[in-house]
């Protein structure tokens, strides 16, 4: 296992008036540091084309991670693909992004518009090698891959954006080229990214898509481990225990919660500087430990962390909020889905008796489902989440 | 004089924000901003009764945005007076 990763967004629009999305992106993992990521998109829209797409899709990358050869992938689809009775052909244009130990990708591109890649914030052409099979005519690349790079597919839904309203022929990849270049910053994550040209999208097609458009977008990063300790453990006699194990880890460490915070100071033995103001009235102010990254107040502020990693995994509506406030809730958002590759929770099983009055909507049960939740979220973004109980 | 606010889970929900206005609203009415340090604390472990105060040495619990004029002059004011 080298140091990076490979962090993986995208996001699907319908074309408008339709129910099911055409294009469809499955993502296989081969093992912790290469995957195959296909993006399709189906003849027409609707059920017939989500059909097609979901088809190419799972078959392709499930071959292609199973390493069956390209040429038997296209094979497979051709003769698989039920034939469309208006046009007599079975059809679904496809983008495959196969990256191996997080250093190279193997790019093999069928009619999407062609893959972009960014350097440094800067786009690349790079070298195309065109192949038949069958009546397919098929472009295969090979690019080296460093940390910060990014790989942008997307369906012709993207290109299109425009036509006919905002633009007189949609915005061509050269203009997308333009846009990504022109927001690039290297903090983003894949999601980012494809969220913010999927609103540009939305926005020429003043938000009446006249076509199924798809955008993902890969990133190759340095592994980030984040840890966050929350709640006493249920037995104190383990309270040094599940500090020495906590702060042994590597990477960046959040404790949450008041008394846990007080248990973290005395164990590094240092002093606790709490804020006087509240950047959020409802949520309460942050502290600050020589040698913890963040420390925050527990239940309240995870809940509120809780709802932005919801919206976050859907349609990321909130994501200026978090970006911008200071709170604790944003501070730890910030750092759980933009910065962390790996997250560590450390959650001490203490009941607090004082929570468990019934006027308080915050007892121990909720706690633990506050912290589930939020596990699961995390692994939806692609995050390697490990949760260890004290 | 120093004045802690627990702005624990328990005493935030009970209205930690409310007293900690309160207080610097009252501490500037009676010109003490010099004469007393008001800060917050994390915890002070009495969360069944919040919201907790600390002044100086001795916690007292209890205090809400309902009875804090009252608190403020027993605890704070007396000291000055």
């Amino acid at each position: 296992m080298n140091n990076l990763c490979t962090d993986v967004g995208y996001l699907s629009v319908n074309k408008y008036g339709e129910q099911l999305c055409g294009d469809h992106v499955e993502i296989v993992e081969q093992d912790e540091n290469s995957l195959v990521m296909v993006l399709a998109d189906g003849l027409g829209s609707g059920v017939k084309a989500s059909i097609l797409s979901t088809l190419t899709s799972k078959i392709i990358s499930t071959m292609l991670a199973n390493q069956m050869s390209i040429e038997d992938c296209v094979t497979t689809v051709a003769s698989t693909l039920p034939v469309c009775e208006k046009r007599g052909i079975a059809y679904s244009t496809f983008t495959i992004l196969h990256i191996v130990d997080n250093k190279t990708a193997e790019v093999i591109q069928y009619d999407n518009p062609h893959v972009i890649f960014l350097h440094n914030g800067t786009s690349c052409e790079y070298s195309k090698i065109n192949m038949t099979i069958g009546d397919k005519s098929i472009y295969k690349s090979r690019i080296e891959l460093s940390p910060g790079d990014i790989l942008v597919a997307m369906s012709d839904g993207a290109i299109y954006a425009g036509v006919g309203k905002a633009l007189n022929f949609g915005w061509q990849r050269q203009n997308i080229i333009e846009f990504l270049e022109a927001v690039y910053d290297k903090s983003y994550s894949a999601k980012m990214i494809s969220n913010i040209l999927m609103e540009q999208c939305c926005e020429l097609y003043e938000n009446l898509p006249g076509d199924d458009t798809t955008v993902a977008a890969i990133k190759i990063r340095k592994r980030e481990p984040v840890n966050l300790l929350i709640g006493p453990p249920s037995n104190p006699a383990d309270v040094k225990k599940m500090m020495t194990l906590f702060f042994a880890k590597e990477g960046k460490h959040i404790v949450c919660g008041g008394t846990t915070s007080t248990l973290a100071a005395k164990y590094l033995g240092k002093e606790i500087y709490t804020e006087l103001d509240y950047v959020d009235p409802e949520i309460p102010p942050i502290s600050k430990i020589e040698g913890v990254e963040l420390v925050t107040e527990g239940i309240i502020t995870i809940n509120r962390v809780l709802s932005y990693a919801k919206n976050y995994v859907t349609d990321n509506t909130c994501n200026t909020e978090w970006n911008l406030q200071k709170d604790g809730a944003s501070l730890i958002a910030k750092l759980l889905f933009e910065e962390a590759t790996d997250i560590n929770f450390y959650v001490g099983r203490a009941i607090n008796p004082a929570h468990q009055n019934p006027e308080l909507p915050i007892n121990f049960s909720i706690k633990m489902r506050l912290i589930d939740e939020l596990a699961e979220c995390l692994k939806n973004m692609g995050k390697k989440v490990k949760v260890s109980y004290f | 004089m120093n004045i802690y606010v627990c702005v624990g889970s328990s005493c935030h929900l009970k209205g930690s924000y409310d007293v900690i206005q309160l207080m610097k609203q009252e501490l500037a009415t009676n010109h003490l901003e010099d004469k007393v340090n008001l800060s917050a604390a994390f915890c002070l472990g009495k969360c069944k009764d919040g919201v907790s105060v600390k002044i100086n040495d001795e916690i007292i619990c209890g205090v809400s945005k309902d009875n804090f004029y009252e608190f403020f002059e027993k605890h704070v004011l007396s000291h000055f007076s």
